[in-house]
This record gives C-alpha cells, sequence and structure tokens, in this order.
C-alpha cells in the first residue's frame, strides 16, 4: 500500500495512475491533515510518498510528527525545489529517499519498492517481538526474575542466594520458562530476552 | 531857769550864745549826714580818711555846740576851765562822733547794731557834756539831780538812735537829699541841743570856796567867739569838701552810668555780634562737621570699595593708595609710593607693566594692563589696571586716578577655559570670514603635528587634509555662504595616519548681519565612520542576504508551481511509454494521462504568466511624478552600495522634464534593479574607475532615463535574451529582474531596451508624459 500526500491534484493523479500501473495499491491525500496517523490501515506492507511543500504543515514537519506518534512508516520525498539541508535534514530523520519534481519514473517507483521492502521487514519483527512478549508476559513474577538473571550470565546458585530459594527450585523455574518462551537452548533464550530488551526493563 | 536851794547860784544863759550853739548844733548835724553819705561811697584807705576826718569834723561840731552852750550859762561867778578836761571832752566827741559814723556808713543797718551804736554814741555825748562840765572851776561845788542826769543820757541816747537812722537813711545821694538832709540836721541839731540843755538843768552850783586854777583858762569871749568861728570855718569846710566830693563822686557816677550804658550797649552789640559770630560758628563747625564726615563717607567709600584704588601726579610716582590695596599688599602707603607699587609685581610682568606704564605716562593715553600682583599671603592675583589722567583746561595732566580691579577670577576661567579648549577631545578654531584659520587650538596642532603658523591661513586644509579631500572651492563656498554648516574630511595626523573628522563651523555676525568670524569644532569621526560603515555594511549584507533568501524563496515559488504541472507531465508521459511498451495497453488510461500531459503544460505557461504577473501589477498606486526626484530617491537609496564598490557616479539630469504618472515604487524598483545590474556587472571587472551614469532628458514620448556602466557589457548573443524570463547570467539571480522591469515600463506606457554598445552597457527606458497621454 503506497499513500501519497501531494497538494497538486494533477501529480497525485499521475502518480496514482503511475503505481497502479505496476500493481501497487495508492491511496491518495491532499494535505498531511487528511493522513491522520491514528487511523487503522490494512496490516500490509507500506510507505509514504510525501511533498516536502504542502499546505499547512510541511512535509519534512509531517514526518517529525509521524516519528512521536511512533509511526514507523518508511517516507518517500519528492520536492519541486529541494535544497541539500532539507535533503540531508529528511534522510537523517529515516526518508527512504529524496526525490527532485520531476523525477523520473523508476527512481520513485525503486524508492517505493525499498520502502515496502523495510516496513515489510519491520512488520515482520514486530510481530516476532509481539509473539516473544506474549511468550514472556505468560511467565511467572519468579520465572522472569529468574530467566534475567540467567541471560545477565549467572549461575543457578547465585540466583538461587539472591531470590533466596534452593538450586533445584531455580532449576525447575528455570526449565519452565525455557519451555514457556520456546526456547531450544541457552543462546536462543538470551536472543530473544535481547530482542525483547526494553520491554523487558520496562517490567522490570 | 534852774532852781535850787536859796544857798545854790542861779545861773543865766546868754541866748544869742545859745542860738549859736544850736546853730553849731544843726550845722554839726548836718555836716554828720553829709559826711555819713562820703564815708559810705568811699571804700578802702579814703573810706578811712573820710571816716577820720568826718569824725573830727563832726565831734568838734558837737563839742563846739556843748562848750558854747556851757559859755551861754553864765553864773554869778568867774567859771574857768581845765583845758585838759575840755580837750579830753573834745576826744570824746571825735570818738563818738567815729562810732556815729561808722555805724551809719555800714551796709546794713541791723537793729542791733543801731542800738549799740546809739548807746554808744549817746554815751560819748553824755560823757562829752559832763566832762565839759567837769572841766569848769567855779567857786562852787556842782550838784547833779539824778533823774535829770539819766534823763539827759537816754535822751542823748535817743537822740543818737534817731540820727544814726537817719544818717543811714540820707547818706544815698538823692534828688531831695539836700533839703532832707536840712531837715534831719535841724531835728538833730535841736534834740542834741534839748539833751545839752537837759543836762545844765540837772546841774547845780553850790557856792564853796574857789577851786584849784592849775590848768584852768578863762574863755574870754574872743576865744568863745574863736571857738565858734574855727568850728563853723571846720564845719563848713567839711560839708565843702562832702560837697565836692560828691559832686565830684556824682559825675564820677554819672560818667560811670554813661560808660555803663555804653558799655552795656556796646555789650548788647558785642553779645550781638557774638552770637552771630557763634552762630556763625556753629554753622561753620557744622559745616565743617559735614564736610569732614562727607570726607570721611568718601574715605570709607574709597577704603572699602572692592577695587584697589591709586593716583599719581602726573610724573607717574604713584602716591596715593587705597586701603584696599594696601591691606591686599600688606605695605603702608609710604612703602608703595614712588616706584614702591613695582615691588608687588610678577617678575614676569614688572618690564612689561612699568614699560607701559611710563609708555603712558609719557604719552597720556590711558592705561590698562593685565598684571599680576603679589598679595600680603605670597600670592599672587590677576588684576585688570587701569589709568586715565585727569587734565586741566588746557589740557595738561593734573593727575592720574586708577583702578586695579582683581580678575584672577576671571584669568582662572579664562586659563580653565583655556585648559579646556586645548585639552577637549575635539579641535577647536577660530576662522576669519573667507576662511583662513586664526587660530588652532592645541589639539589639533598636536595631532596634525602643525606648528601654528603651518596652520594659519589655509594652512589647515593644504597642509593637513588628505588629498582627495581639499575640495578648496567647496570649503570656500561654505564659508561664503555664511551659514553653520558640517563638513567631513580625512585630517592627516603627526604620524601619517588619516582619520575622517567632522567640521561644524558657526558663523558669528555684527549687527550688520556680516560674518565677522567664524568657529568651529573638528571632531574625530573616524571610529563613529567606521562604525557607520561596518552597520552600513552590515545592512547591505544583510538586504544582501534578505534578497537573495527573498529571491531563493521565489525561486523556490516558481519552482514549486512550475514543477508540478512538470511532475504530473513527465509522470503521465512516463506512464503512457509503460503502456505503449505493454502487449496490452489500457488505451483509456492512456488516454486519460496524455489528456492530463496537455493540460498541466498548458498549466505550466499559465503559472508563469500569473507569478510575472503578480510581480509586475502587485498593488500598484499610480501618482504623478517627477523622474528626476525618483531618481534622486534611488541614488539616495543606493549610495552606500554604490560606495561600497567604489563606483563614481555622475547624473546628468534634465531640469524641466515633464510629470509623468506611474507607481514610484514600481519605477524605483525598475531603476534600482538596472542600477544594481551595472554595479555587480562592473564588480568582476578589474577596470578602473567603476563608472556609472545615470541621465534622464526630454524625449518625443515623454522621458528618456538612461543607465550606462563601464563593465564588461553584454555579448550580443545573449542581448536578445536578457529579458527573457529565468534568463540569468548571474549565479545568484533567478533571471527575472530585466523581465519584470520590461513588464513595469511597458505597464506604465513606455518601453524598456539595451543599446548596444562596444563598450559596457546601456540600458534606456521612456516613460509618456501626461501631455503625451492626454
Amino acid at each position: 500500500m503506497v499513500y501519497v500526500v501531494d497538494d497538486d491534484p494533477s501529480v497525485r493523479s499521475a502518480i496514482k495512475r503511475l503505481l497502479e500501473s505496476v500493481g501497487l495499491q495508492v491511496e491518495l491525500f491532499g494535505s498531511a491533515q487528511e493522513f491522520v496517523p491514528g487511523k487503522t490501515r490494512p496490516n500490509v506492507p507500506s510507505c509514504l510518498v510525501v511533498d516536502i511543500r504542502l499546505p499547512g504543515i510541511s512535509g519534512l514537519d509531517f514526518q517529525q510528527e509521524l516519528a512521536k506518534a511512533n509511526v514507523h512508516i518508511p517516507i518517500i520525498f519528492i520536492t519541486g525545489h529541494g535544497d541539500v539541508p532539507m535533503s540531508v535534514r529528511a534522510m537523517k530523520s529515516g526518508a527512504v529517499e529524496f526525490l527532485t519534481k520531476p523525477f523520473r519514473d523508476q527512481d520513485l517507483l525503486d524508492a517505493i519498492q525499498l520502502g515496502l521492502e523495510k516496513d515489510r521487514a519491520r512488520r515482520q519483527r514486530e510481530a516476532e517481538i509481539a509473539v516473544l512478549q506474549e511468550r514472556f508476559e505468560s511467565l511467572t513474577q519468579r520465572e522472569r526474575e529468574v530467566i534475567t538473571m540467567v541471560v545477565a550470565g549467572k549461575l543457578n546458585k547465585q540466583i538461587a542466594a539472591e531470590i533466596g530459594t534452593t538450586e533445584n527450585t531455580v532449576k525447575v523455574h528455570r526449565s519452565r520458562a525455557m519451555e514457556k518462551m520456546q526456547a531450544q537452548s541457552l543462546a536462543d533464550l538470551v536472543r530473544m530476552v535481547e530482542r525483547l530488551q526494553v520491554s523487558v526493563r520496562t517490567i522490570l | 531857769m534852774i532852781i535850787s536851794a536859796n544857798v545854790a547860784l542861779t545861773g543865766s544863759y546868754d541866748y544869742s550864745e545859745v542860738a549859736r550853739s544850736v546853730f553849731i548844733a544843726i550845722a554839726a548835724s548836718y555836716a554828720a549826714l553829709d559826711l555819713a553819705g562820703r564815708v559810705t561811697a568811699a571804700r578802702g584807705r579814703i573810706r578811712l580818711a573820710w571816716l577820720g576826718g568826718g569824725a573830727t569834723a563832726m565831734g568838734i561840731g558837737i563839742w563846739a555846740m556843748h562848750f558854747k552852750g556851757m559859755l551861754a550859762f553864765h553864773l554869778p561867778v568867774p567859771v574857768e576851765y581845765h583845758w585838759p578836761t575840755v580837750l579830753a571832752s573834745l576826744l570824746m566827741a571825735i570818738l563818738a562822733s567815729a562810732v556815729a559814723l561808722y555805724v551809719a556808713s555800714r551796709q546794713k543797718l541791723g537793729l542791733v547794731d543801731a542800738l549799740i551804736g546809739s548807746i554808744t554814741m549817746g554815751a560819748g555825748i553824755a560823757g562829752l557834756h559832763y566832762l565839759c562840765m567837769a572841766a569848769m572851776r567855779l567857786p562852787a561845788s556842782t550838784s547833779y539831780s539824778p533823774l535829770l542826769v539819766a534823763c539827759s543820757i537816754l535822751l542823748a541816747i535817743l537822740f543818737s538812735l534817731i540820727a544814726l537812722l537817719m544818717a543811714f537813711g540820707l547818706r544815698e545821694e538823692t534828688r531831695w537829699s539836700i533839703p532832707r538832709r536840712l531837715g534831719s540836721a535841724t531835728v538833730m541839731g535841736l534834740a542834741v541841743s534839748a539833751m545839752h540843755y537837759t543836762g545844765m538843768a540837772a546841774a547845780h552850783f553850790i557856792p564853796t570856796s574857789p577851786p584849784d586854777l592849775s590848768h584852768a583858762v578863762s574863755i574870754s569871749p574872743l576865744a568863745n567867739n574863736g571857738i565858734a568861728i574855727v568850728t563853723l570855718i571846720v564845719l563848713v569846710a567839711a560839708s565843702v569838701t562832702s560837697s565836692v566830693d560828691r559832686r565830684a563822686s556824682g559825675e564820677v557816677r554819672q560818667l560811670n552810668l554813661d560808660l555803663e550804658r555804653r558799655v552795656a550797649e556796646r555789650t548788647l552789640q558785642l553779645e550781638a555780634v557774638n552770637q552771630a559770630l557763634r552762630r556763625e560758628i556753629a554753622e561753620r563747625e557744622q559745616a565743617e562737621e559735614a564736610l569732614r564726615r562727607s570726607e570721611d563717607r568718601l574715605r570709607l567709600v574709597i577704603d572699602t570699595i572692592p577695587q584697589q584704588i591709586w593716583s599719581s601726579p602726573p610724573d607717574g610716582s604713584l602716591d596715593f593708595f587705597n586701603a584696599q590695596w594696601l591691606s591686599f599688599k600688606g605695605f603702608t602707603q609710604e612703602e608703595m609710593q614712588g616706584q614702591g607699587w613695582q615691588r608687588t609685581l610678577h617678575p614676569d610682568d614688572r618690564e612689561r607693566v612699568v614699560r607701559a606704564w611710563r609708555e603712558s605716562v609719557a604719552k597720556g593715553t590711558p592705561y590698562e594692563q593685565e598684571e599680576r600682583h603679589q598679595g600680603a599671603n605670597g600670592q599672587y592675583r590677576w588684576f585688570l589696571a587701569r589709568g586715565v589722567p585727569l587734565r586741566d583746561s588746557q589740557g595738561q595732566i593734573i593727575r592720574w586716578y586708577g583702578t586695579n580691579t582683581d580678575i584672577e577670577d576671571r584669568k582662572e576661567a579664562e586659563g580653565r577655559l583655556r585648559l579646556v579648549i586645548d585639552t577637549l577631545p575635539a579641535m577647536v578654531w577660530s576662522k576669519l570670514p573667507d576662511g583662513s584659520a586664526d587660530f588652532l587650538n592645541q589639539r589639533f596642532l598636536e595631532y596634525t603635528g602643525l606648528s601654528l603658523k603651518e596652520g594659519l591661513d589655509w594652512g589647515w586644509m593644504f597642509n593637513a587634509f588628505h588629498p582627495e579631500d581639499r575640495a578648496e572651492e567647496e570649503w570656500r563656498a561654505a564659508f561664503a555662504a555664511g551659514e553653520p554648516f558640517e563638513k567631513e574630511a580625512r585630517l592627516r595626523r603627526a604620524d601619517g595616519a588619516y582619520r575622517w573628522f567632522l567640521f561644524r563651523g558657526v558663523p558669528q555676525r555684527d549687527e550688520l548681519g556680516h560674518v565677522v568670524k567664524w568657529y568651529g569644532t573638528s571632531t574625530d569621526i573616524e571610529d563613529r565612520r567606521r562604525a557607520e560603515e561596518a552597520l552600513l555594511e552590515a545592512q547591505d549584507k544583510l538586504a544582501h542576504v534578505t534578497r537573495t533568501q527573498a529571491m531563493g524563496e521565489l525561486a523556490a515559488t516558481i519552482a514549486h508551481e512550475v514543477n508540478q504541472p512538470l511532475t504530473a507531465i513527465v509522470t503521465n508521459a512516463n506512464f503512457s511509454l509503460r503502456q505503449l511498451k505493454s502487449s496490452n495497453p489500457n488505451l483509456d488510461e492512456l488516454r486519460a494521462a496524455i489528456t492530463e500531459i496537455v493540460n498541466d503544460g498548458t498549466r505550466a505557461s499559465a503559472v508563469i504568466s500569473r507569478i510575472r504577473g503578480l510581480l509586475v501589477t502587485g498593488s500598484s498606486r499610480r501618482t504623478e511624478l517627477e523622474i528626476n526626484e525618483i531618481i534622486q530617491d534611488v541614488i539616495t537609496l543606493l549610495r552606500n552600495e554604490l560606495t561600497r564598490n567604489r563606483v563614481q557616479l555622475r547624473t546628468e539630469l534634465a531640469a524641466n522634464l515633464p510629470r509623468v504618472q506611474g507607481d514610484p515604487v514600481q519605477l524605483q524598483q525598475v531603476l534600482i534593479n538596472l542600477i544594481l545590474n551595472a554595479i555587480e556587472a562592473m564588480r568582476l571587472s578589474t577596470e578602473q574607475p567603476r563608472k556609472l551614469v545615470i541621465s534622464s532628458a526630454n524625449n518625443s514620448d515623454g522621458v528618456l532615463v538612461q543607465v550606462q556602466d563601464y563593465g564588461p557589457g553584454i555579448e550580443p548573443e545573449r542581448a536578445k535574451l536578457i529579458f527573457e524570463p529565468f534568463f540569468t547570467t548571474k549565479t545568484e539571480g533567478i533571471g527575472m529582474g530585466l523581465s519584470i522591469s520590461r513588464s513595469i515600463i511597458e505597464s506604465h506606457g513606455g518601453r524598456l531596451w539595451n543599446v548596444p554598445l562596444s563598450h559596457g552597457a546601456l540600458f534606456q527606458f521612456t516613460l509618456p508624459s501626461d501631455r503625451i497621454s492626454d
């Protein structure tokens, strides 16, 4: 899915026509305000094609707002009069591409393809983390404590002493947690926990 | 008649003798009264002489009267007299008279004095009588009737009292004094006689044996008469003497009176004269007092006036100094006299002052010098000494009068002012009406390193100005204009560096309004000027940045506006190409895309027109204007730009140009555009000077304005393009300037074009005048 934000209807329709001709789904917006960030959209790889100069807030400000709203959609900027500082700012903020109007059609298509790929990867990563999160949340408080310390490289004996229980009890917690997390090995568990790290920290 | 015992002798009286005795008594009385007056009138020894003489005469008279009376008594027996006793009785009579005269001639006659005097006198007379009786030598014994004796004594005393009182009362000379005296003398004489005869009556003679006749003499009738005659002579002599004396004394008194009267008159006159004199003296004293006071006042004024005053005789040797002078200098009048006054002069002033004073004295010209004098405290103070000669009617100098005014404060102020003038961070000067300097303060000289001589006249310009700033004509014109001016010029510092100075001049005029002098300052404005230049440069840069930014934004807008349709066109075209490549093209979409391409192409063209129109026609406001004013305004706006780029501007503006209708802002824009283009064209050129000529002229259409630069010029093949939109030879331009300028001029009904030149560029535009457009 490609979302196009441009105040010029001809440009919008031309882009729509081009993208549809290569089998992409396209949704058009006349301004940044029309593209409401919180709106539920189809959970498919997507990207944004945004004109820098927009009525109301500019394309670059729109990019900031999306980031603030935790919307991690790849953005391709198109502009009629781009300059270097503008493009640097856009790229630094995570833009996929910065194209000057009029652009070559292939350049736009390539950028869109790259954006969609990025989004697809992100979506997959997010989905995996969501699974891991779900698994982690199924753990008891004690199991979470134990595996966090295991991942930190502590021995069962140390963990037992720290939480005031026996080594055997620790072993039970540990094996049950690994089972729940569907970890094949200790290394697997460590990787999972690292991916969850931000979340884990929040939980603890 | 005395009757006694039958044995007693009977006496009888010879009545002629009695009468003679009474006459003698009266004469004696008169003499006594007369003499009393003389004794009273006399003084001292003369009084004693009168007293003695009078007493003798009077005593003799009284005695003679008694003796006569005795002799008038005739007894039947011979009677002789014991002469010593008779002599004693005479002495007693004289003594009694002396007492009587003495008492009567006293100044005052008190009752006691009168009584004592009368008793003494009475006793004396009684004594005389009975002594005379005792002197009788006759052949009979004498017995006395005590009663009659007492009676006679009392009578004697009584008559003495009366006589004294009468004599006292009559002693002064009056008109009636002689008759009164005669009357009184008669009374007195009778009284004395009465007493005598009473005493005689008291005696009884009893015949006895003959008496002792030793020392006794018999008084013959001749002797008897002799006594009477002598007595009368004595009395008359006394009276005459008294009368003469009295008359003499009366004359003397008259004379005295006259004299006294005259003396009194004279005294009165003298008194009057004295009075007048005294008054005169008083007046004079008053006048003198007034004069003295006035002099005192004058002296007080002279001495207290806060001014030193002196005067000098014509020879110039000062001889008077007022108290102010003396107290200031601490010398006395004598010490200062002659040449003494010179001692307080400051050593540096002495020669000058003395010379000047001598000169004034010699020529008789007023003296005026500023001189320092040393006060008593050792401090020198400045004085303005002034002296003027006082001349007589012939013009000869009588005296010199002068004052010394303390001008220390003024001098100090002057000194301070001079110090201020010499130290204040500005150059101060004064110039003659033509601009040649006659004073330059220390600052100016120190800064320029010039001597005063080098700076005077026009040296301040030719010896100090930067060669480029020596615009003598301009400066002379400024002075000739006679109005306050401000001009800037670079002054060479002693070390050779140049700094900008602001010359401010203000004229001083006489009452006719002619400039008599210029006063002014030169202020170092190098820093300010630098700051100003820096500020202007900064402003320029800012303006330039702003302009660039505005241009950038304009460019962005234009790019955006134009790129939108272009983007759509390119995208649709690409789509179309893709469709055409496809084996199964979607013809409907293809058609739609191509239609959009056409539409967007048209739109792009419209966008450009719109932008141009936006730039040209935005808020146009037409008014009637003078193109020369617009040119001047623009030059003012761009002056700094021109200076900064060292462009020499020349304007050749025609007078009496017709007015044109136009938007001043838009026309300014056109001129600014043309001038900035010219400046930018010349900026890269190394050729000097960078000249720019702006001219205005009459034209058949109205007015013609030219902007000509001496830059690299315009290549012929580009000349056709320069008015096209977005054509630019400049890195920063968007190529709209001339395009818009032409649109503006054309919208005003004029034309803008470029005239090909071999060297530089020339742009001309015309504007129709009202006259033409009407």
